[in-house]
């Protein structure tokens, strides 16, 4: 019996370490934890987000992991988390599953097409040479139709590795929504959502899995969010738009193609900005939103999360850009603002006379 | 004649001898490469800092597994209550009444708990759990971990308890001592080696496990002893970290994993340890 003491007891002394003096100085009550999941698209400025707003509000802490827009939704949707994030709005399949669900956009990304060729060259492509990759039509990277757009760009003899998502992701919905609308072919036979049959490829699992693979796989292209190809020095083609420009992606390029999105925003706020008409408008950007419940139930928690979010799309913008998001053009914050005012606890709205 | 017959037992000797040693070195080649490996990669990562502060913002270099650490603690401390009760107590009952149709049950059913795939383990939970709960949380990860525990529990106090020679029950009987208390303080006494180690090597197990902690603990990149919330764990945050495009995480990757590993082979020694001169008396 003292064997087996002393078998638990080195146990435990090697597994705790107390960090009795790593705890930052706690105020007084311990603070409220309030979970979230979703999407990887947001995770590097939620991250940040979250770690900054411990000083906004000590009482606090926002816990999110990023296991995908799709396990986001479907975690909201049980309620097993207080919110969700998702960069691809619910289908109204979903909605009616839980139609109390708000969508919050709280941020614009922008997906870029990333690659690893040996000379990182600065690419160009075209909707149609974008497609053909993805739809595995276009296997070499000297293919005669990606040097037509890029003279004097010297392309290597590499196959291409084709790299999607291999869960359930909002990037995933936004880049799919794009190719359907620019090829006729993508929007027959793999369509869009968070999850399409790939004709070719290997998957990641995250934007974070995306770049990785990115990173290690020489004639790799891969979408990811643009935070995620910039910190990891990946480098990103400019795509042709609608109006016949190229354009890389970057928060100015993304912005422009949110202005318009706000005019014909529908009332839920669920809306697609892929090739959009604008002039610098980058084509495959999106919305994240935040998803909540617009019935709180947690007097703690319910409150917490309203005046997170209701930072979040006013002092809480200015954390995008230096990560390469764009922040929500003023028409879509006044529309989000009404709509987290529309959030209650027990029926009574949360942000009674909150500053505008 | 008999030399080259001596000759040819000789060389015969040496090639099987040979042979032998080469079935050895490849054996040991993946074991110590994969161990060089954690150790060589994940050395760099160890410092203070590592192991008490929690994980900055993605992208940003730093930080540490901290949350982990207190989190897998916190995991195993709960998966053991849970678990050790049950697993041992099914074993006291295997090896006193195995072999009635209630004990072919239980061993029957243990056997399939046994080879149940972790993942599945967490799924149960998720949907006995969580969802109803609505909540990820500590407890319903080390919950999970228990149900892996349990089988391994089970089998090995079985096995222990029965290698106790029956005379010194049955001695104990003729003292006049109750049955339940020659059960517990003479055959499980005894056998309190094996049983200690057939702990070590289910907390082994349940320390390293990723698949079930997914969808029940989640993860916290906050500090958490809360057994009702979401929490942090050491394999978890491993899997997270491994397939992420940051050079900064995979190294903490590696620092984790070189912690687990150590983690494990405490438990290991520990277990070898206890089970040196299983019948010596443990008690004493």
């Amino acid at each position: 019996m003292r064997r087996l003491l002393v078998c638990l007891a080195i146990a435990a002394c090697t597994r705790t370490p107390l960090p009795s003096r790593a705890v930052p100085a706690a105020p007084s009550a311990t603070p409220t934890l309030v979970n979230g999941a979703g999407s990887t698209f947001v995770f590097p400025l939620l991250s940040k987000v979250f770690s900054d707003y411990v000083r906004v509000d000590p009482r606090v802490r926002f816990n999110y992991q990023s296991i995908g827009s799709g396990a986001g939704i479907r975690q909201i949707t049980d309620r097993t988390v207080d919110f969700g994030a998702s960069d691809a709005p619910l289908t109204d399949e979903q909605l009616a599953k839980a139609p109390d669900i708000l969508h919050l956009p709280i941020v614009l990304g922008a997906v870029a097409v990333a690659y690893n060729l040996p000379s990182k060259p600065a690419l160009r492509l075209t909707p149609d040479l974008l497609a053909g990759l993805y739809l595995g039509e276009i296997t070499r990277w000297n293919d005669p139709r990606i040097a037509a757009v890029n003279p004097g760009v010297s392309l290597p003899s590499l196959p291409v590795a084709v790299i999607h998502r291999a869960d359930g992701s909002g990037t995933t919905a936004i880049f799919t929504d794009y190719l359907a609308k620019v090829s006729p072919t993508w929007a027959q036979k793999v369509r869009h959502g968070t999850a399409v049959r790939w004709p070719v490829g290997i998957g990641g699992k995250g934007n974070e899995g995306v770049a990785g693979q990115l990173m290690s796989l020489p004639g790799a292209v891969g979408y990811v969010e643009l935070a995620y190809a910039v910190q990891n020095k990946l480098p990103v083609a400019s795509l042709a738009n609608r109006a016949g420009e190229w354009i890389a992606p970057s928060v100015a390029s993304t912005t422009a193609a949110a202005t318009g999105a706000a005019a014909s925003m529908p009332d839920d706020l669920r809306v697609s900005v892929t090739d959009p008409p604008g002039v610098g408008a980058y084509p495959i950007a999106g919305f994240t939103d935040i998803l909540v419940f617009r019935g709180q139930t947690d007097p703690v928690k319910g409150p917490a999360l309203a005046r997170f979010l209701w930072w979040e799309i006013h002092d809480g913008q200015r954390e995008a850009e230096p990560l390469l998001y764009a922040p929500l053009p003023p028409a879509v914050v006044a529309k989000v603002a009404v709509k987290i005012r529309s959030i209650t606890l027990a029926g009574k709205p949360i942000l009674v006379g909150q500053p505008e | 004649m008999t030399q080259s017959r001596w000759a040819r037992r000789a060389a015969t000797d040496a090639a099987m001898t040979w042979l032998c040693g080469l079935a050895v070195a490849v054996t040991l080649v993946p074991l110590v490469s994969l161990l060089w490996m954690v150790v060589a990669r994940g050395a760099s990562a160890l410092s203070w800092s590592f192991l008490t502060s929690l994980p900055k913002p993605v992208g940003e270099v730093g930080g540490g597994v901290g949350n982990g650490i207190i989190g897998s603690a916190l995991l195993l401390g709960l998966a053991a209550t849970i678990g050790l009760p049950v697993g041992i107590g099914a074993g006291l009952f295997l090896a006193a009444r195995g072999d009635g149709t209630a004990g072919r049950t239980v061993r029957f059913l243990a056997e399939i708990l046994a080879g149940v795939p972790s993942v599945v383990a967490g799924l149960a939970v998720y949907a006995l759990l969580v969802r109803p709960m609505h909540r990820f949380s500590a407890l319903a990860g080390s919950l999970a971990l228990a149900i892996l525990m349990v089988p391994m529990l089970a089998r090995g106090t079985e096995e222990t308890v029965r290698m106790v020679p029956r005379d010194l029950f049955e001695a104990s009987l003729g003292l006049g001592v109750a049955e339940w208390k020659s059960g517990l303080l003479i055959v499980a006494r005894t056998a309190a080696g094996g049983i200690t180690t057939a702990v070590c090597l289910a907390l082994a197990r349940a320390a390293g496990e990723t698949a079930p902690l997914l969808f029940t603990a989640l993860g916290n990149q906050f500090w958490n002893l809360r057994p009702d919330q979401p929490t942090a764990s050491l394999p978890v945050l491993i899997f997270n970290y491994a397939v992420s495009p940051y050079p900064d995480w995979q190294k903490q990757a590696w620092g984790a994993a070189l912690l687990l590993l150590v983690l494990v082979g405490v438990l290991n020694a520990a277990a070898r340890l206890a089970t040196r001169g299983r019948f010596a008396g443990g008690g004493r």
